[in-house]
């Protein structure tokens, strides 16, 4: 029975396998990795999918795209992993073809290289910035002066019972009151008592 | 009082600190700007293919109404014109006619069609209405295609005898332009 299962699955690995081609790919040489089958090389086939740009699609990669183009490449990159080629093996054929433009990672080489390290040494030299910043200004203590919390001085409003002492202000201040707050005259009840 | 000590030493520091910011800050986007200035007037979608002076990638097809393949190999020694086009394609109408006249125009130049995407039926139709002067082969999984680096349709590619593409053309060609380039890749078996 398993006898009987393992020469099945051995038929149709074979049957689904093409046989490696006798001469190596021009640019990419011979084979370099295992021959894949069954859902490793499904898997794989989406995870270099994933890396190539469909050339006929507004920036989706192979693996997303639906078209027929992508499903061909899908196609060539399923055949070439049952052949035996590696992922660098995969990916610089389409190179050969398309030109850097269809990788979606652009390989860390040359110019590239900022690409990589770009953000984390923008990301490393704004820390420094930041650390410095702070280092300079050392935290300060809520009563130190020059911060501005809700109890400090600049910000304790004049509470609504008192009046400023201009006396055109105080007036237009007691107008005010009396629309916002029906208090005759302006006057307030603490004022009052 | 404090708060006033403060606001002066601050004052102080500030036109040092803005100046470090705008060096800092042009340090940055005066690389940018340029790479934005410098491609400005690039199409966008514009590609040069990595082919151009490289030998033409081999292929072995079955032509439109069967018979047998056509290899690339075996026409070595020939100035070859590959057009790659396909029926649902209106800018490869205009580009047959031109085609097919400079094939017979130029005898010692092999033309070949490359079905890109398209039928086998809808193909002999088109060929059977509009005529042709040499072969279209089907390409039924797009190998070609993609060992060809092709975007879209039309693309033609000139090949030298010595089996290289001298030039890659995009988009449809008028006479003119095939007599010249043909002539260019022909130059280049010399």
């Amino acid at each position: 029975m398993t006898l009987v299962a393992l020469a099945l699955t051995v038929l149709a690995s074979a049957a689904a396998t093409p046989p490696p081609p006798a001469t190596p790919e021009p640019g990419i040489g011979v084979p370099r990795g295992p021959q894949l089958s069954g859902p490793q090389l499904d898997a794989r086939t989406d995870d270099i999918g994933a890396l190539l740009r469909c050339p006929v699609c507004q920036g989706l990669s192979v693996a997303d795209s639906p078209a027929t183009m992508a499903r061909n490449m899908k196609a060539e990159i399923r055949d070439k992993l049952a052949a035996g080629y590696d992922q660098e093996q995969i990916l610089a054929s389409f190179e050969r073809s398309y030109g850097e433009f269809v990788r979606l990672e652009p390989p860390m080489r040359g110019v590239n290289w900022l690409v990589w390290i770009g953000p984390l040494a923008g990301l490393l030299a704004g820390g420094a910035v930041i650390a410095r910043a702070l280092k300079r200004s050392p935290p300060q203590s809520a009563d130190a002066p020059g911060v501005a919390s809700a109890t400090s001085p600049a910000f304790d409003l004049p509470s609504r019972d008192t009046l400023p002492a201009d006396a055109r202000l105080a007036a237009a201040v007691r107008r005010v009151r009396t629309l916002a707050y029906g208090w005759p005259d302006g006057i307030s009840p603490k004022e009052r008592s | 009082m404090s708060t006033a000590a403060t606001s002066s030493v601050a004052a102080e520091r500030a036109p040092r600190v803005n100046r470090k910011v705008i060096v800092a800050g042009l340090a940055i986007a005066f690389p940018l700007l340029a790479v934005l200035v410098a491609n400005l007037g690039r199409d966008p979608h514009s590609v040069r293919s990595p082919l151009v002076g490289r030998p033409a990638p081999a292929f072995s097809l079955v032509p439109v109404g069967g018979g047998t393949p056509v290899a690339l190999d075996a026409l070595r020694g020939k100035t070859v014109v590959i057009n790659f086009w396909a029926t649902w394609c209106v800018p490869c109408f205009e580009e047959h006619a031109a085609l097919t006249e400079a094939a017979r125009s130029l005898p010692g130049v092999q033309f070949l069609g490359i079905v890109y995407e398209d039928e086998e039926a809808r193909t002999r139709e088109f060929l059977r209405q509009r005529g042709s002067s040499y072969q279209s082969l089907m390409d039924p999984e797009g190998r070609t295609a993609i060992a060809y680096g092709i975007f879209g349709v039309p693309e033609t590619f000139f090949i030298d005898g010595d089996g290289r593409i001298v030039e890659k053309y995009v988009g449809p060609l008028d006479r003119g332009t095939i007599l010249a380039l043909a002539a260019r890749a022909k130059g280049g078996a010399r």
